[in-house]
């Protein structure tokens, strides 16, 4: 019965997928002269070109690692957004504990002198703790005082993007530059390359750890059963005897280092130094990535490769045809609109089989 | 850089005309967002609504010079605006319509529309103009400003009244202030008002009373686009005359906040947005001053989550005497 019901789950998520591809590609057409190019460019672009020509060679290597960097942060968004929603906590704080994970390791980066791993670790380390922080506050004030996350969070996102320009305006910008932004980080805290000609970093092995860790803290300990007992009935739980206001806390909390350290990818990973206007609404793409995952850790690696793989192929769309690759933007909307819309297929059903009735019963009138 | 320089600054009539003009794009979708939230049905959107009717009021507007050739310059306004308003409208509807009918949770169904909005503005400039920061190649046309006749011979009043330059305040400015009043009105004076607000409170009782809460929610919603399309409109043709992307820039997340803050009244609700108003207005004033902008910037958000904050301990502070009394009467009451 379960297994059915995931496979139909599965089937729907797909035939979603689908549709808001079609209807990105109506978009498309409507306004690019060359509509299949520009889509073969968007769904084909990142895989690496294997050729046999002058023996076996492998060429643009450097979109495949455009999709694996894309993903790593997607995933690592993604993974934040699971562990609220699992708990039915519609935290939205991801934005600010992204900024705020950059601007810690920036601090680390550029204020400190230490060697090597250690100056790398203690960056991270830093980015995770200050997203835990940044996920704590509002998580306490939800717990303690009912004070409504969705308001809170936006809040902190608003003072976390003030304290990131304040302290990147006065303390750690680079005057020289031509830009708004830090000299390069030192190379003791950049990660290191995982794939040459990329730039594709050790925080990919990161991100995978933090799939199983996360996989693992879902299904295998007494906090990750708290947390669906949460999401599934919050009165329910509370009768079963768990302290639903220590797990809310914990869930933003935890949630938060996920997102400081996708806020360190961009920074210590790909831009290797701190910029204003770092990635506006980047921290909200997770949303899209856990929902596809029905919140699950091991799908939001799936979701998060496609939706890589999708933001990837709109920006070499974008450099290779007329259109932008905000159409992306518009497939991830109406992914979220239809994947949500429960009485969708029911309703679809519905108004196809009064059809055939109407149609049966012409044929028979 | 004394302190009598910033107070003098900060009581200054041109302070409080740069207060208003800052303030007016958080009070339009404010009302929006109060509207919804009272119907019980909260839009995330506002943010999204403002961005999609800020592109449509200046892409439509700048395009009207071909489609009515002749017609005097405050046509095409009137058609942008339009325009706008509609979008808003429409925008409201289809959460509206997602929610209710499709089941969705009304919640992300709004952080779909915002990237809607986000992207297919960005999308449809480019198509539409080649430019991809802003429409600043398009010639679109402004809403235009009101000036109140006489006041400008008196010194302070003129510039209250008038602004900074006398020549009147942005037509949306008075809008949202009337928008306030007429707000207050129809929630308090108004059945059908009455019935908003029930069906936001109690919908089950709402509906015992013969209260259809579907049509309600929708109304409300798509009211909710009305307003925040305002305030977008008042971005891309009145604060500024062009559209830029993302140019919005949060407001629609500040004005929800503001509601809150507000303590979800129109009255309370405008001196939240005026409130948030004056630190940008103060922000951008002493960043003049070598005081960081972001301190002062910081101060409304901290403001409202302590207000939420001070909210929710009275709330069970109330709650629990409730209790206590309802247990001493009871004992009270026991032979």
């Amino acid at each position: 019965m379960t297994q059915n019901k995931t496979l139909i789950e599965a089937i729907r998520i797909v035939v979603v997928v689908l549709i808001a591809l079609a209807i990105g590609f109506v978009i498309t057409a409507l306004v690019s002269k060359e509509p299949v190019a520009a889509y073969t460019a968007l769904l084909t672009g990142p895989l690496p070109k294997i050729s046999f020509e002058n023996g076996f060679a492998i060429t643009n290597i450097n979109r495949f690692g455009n999709w694996m960097e894309e993903s790593t942060t997607l995933i690592l968004l993604g993974l934040a957004v699971a562990i609220v929603f699992k708990a039915r906590q519609f935290s939205l704080g991801a934005e600010g504990q992204m900024l705020l994970g950059a601007l810690a390791t920036a601090v680390i980066a550029l204020k400190l002198a230490l060697p090597f791993p250690w100056h790398m670790i203690l960056a991270l380390a830093a980015a995770m703790a200050i997203g835990f922080l940044w996920g704590l506050l509002p998580g306490l004030l939800k717990a303690y005082l009912a004070v409504d996350e969705i308001v809170s969070t936006l809040m902190f996102n608003v003072i976390a993007l003030q304290l990131f320009d304040l302290l990147l305006f006065n303390w750690l910008r680079d005057p020289t530059a031509g830009f708004v932004g830090t000299v390069p980080f030192p190379d003791s805290a950049v990660l290191p390359l995982a794939i040459s000609g990329t730039r594709v970093s050790w925080m990919i092995f990161i991100m995978l750890a933090a799939v199983v860790i996360v996989w693992f803290l879902m299904e295998r300990t007494p906090f990750g059963f708290e947390l669906k007992m949460l999401g599934a009935n919050r009165k329910f739980a509370e009768y079963g005897g768990i302290n639903t206001k220590r797990v809310i806390a914990l869930s933003m909390a935890v949630s938060g280092i996920l997102a400081g350290l996708a806020g360190a990818h961009l920074s210590m990973g790909l831009l290797k130094r701190l910029t204003i206007n770092l990635s506006p609404g980047l921290g909200f793409e997770g949303i899209v990535v856990a929902l596809l995952a029905r919140n699950d850790p091991r799908w939001v690696l799936v979701a998060g490769l496609f939706y890589g793989y999708l933001r990837t192929g709109a920006q070499i769309m974008e450099r290779s045809s007329d259109v932008t690759r905000e159409v992306v933007l518009i497939i991830q909307a109406i992914i979220i609109l239809l994947i949500t819309a429960e009485q969708l297929f029911p309703r679809f059903q519905q108004w196809w089989g009064a059809r055939r009735n109407n149609e049966a019963a012409m044929e028979r009138g | 850089m004394s302190f009598e320089v910033v107070l003098q600054s900060i009581f200054s009539a041109a302070f409080i005309a740069t207060v208003i003009r800052v303030s007016t794009p958080l009070i339009l979708p404010a009302m929006g967002g109060l509207i919804s939230e009272l119907g019980g049905a909260i839009n995330i959107a506002l943010e999204g609504v403002m961005l999609a009717a800020a592109f449509t009021g200046v892409i439509v507007s700048g395009f009207a010079p071909q489609w009515f050739p002749g017609a005097p310059e405050w046509v095409y306004a009137l058609t942008g605006g339009v325009a706008g308003v509609l979008v808003g409208m429409a925008m409201g509807w289809m959460i509206a319509f997602f929610h209710l009918e499709l089941k969705t949770d009304i919640i992300l169904t709004g952080l779909a529309m915002n990237i809607l909005a986000a992207g297919g503005t960005v999308f449809l400039m480019f198509s539409l103009t080649g430019d991809k920061g802003s429409t600043s190649t398009l010639d679109s046309a402004q809403l235009p400003a009101v000036q109140i006749p006489f006041v400008n011979t008196i010194p302070i009043l003129g510039t209250l009244l008038n602004g900074e330059n006398g020549a009147g305040y942005n037509i949306m400015s008075y809008i949202a202030f009337v928008l306030v009043a007429v707000i207050w009105v129809f929630l308090y004076r108004m059945p059908s008002g009455v019935h908003l607000r029930a069906t936001g409170e109690m919908p089950e009782a709402a509906q015992s009373v013969g209260i259809d809460i579907r049509r309600t929610r929708y109304w409300a919603l798509v009211a909710s686009g009305f307003c925040a399309a305002l305030g977008g409109l008042y971005l891309s043709m009145g604060y500024l005359s062009i559209f830029q992307a993302n140019m919005t820039a949060g407001r629609g997340f500040i004005a929800l906040a503001v509601v809150y803050l507000g303590n979800r009244n129109p009255i309370g609700t405008l001196i939240a947005a005026l409130i948030f108003g004056t630190a940008s207005a103060l922000g951008t004033r002493l960043g003049t001053m070598a005081i960081p902008p972001q301190f002062v910037e910081m101060i409304p958000p901290v403001v409202t989550i302590a207000a939420l904050v001070i909210y929710n301990i009275r709330r069970r502070a109330r709650i629990n005497a409730a209790a206590r009394r309802f247990q001493e009467q009871a004992e009270a009451a026991r032979p």
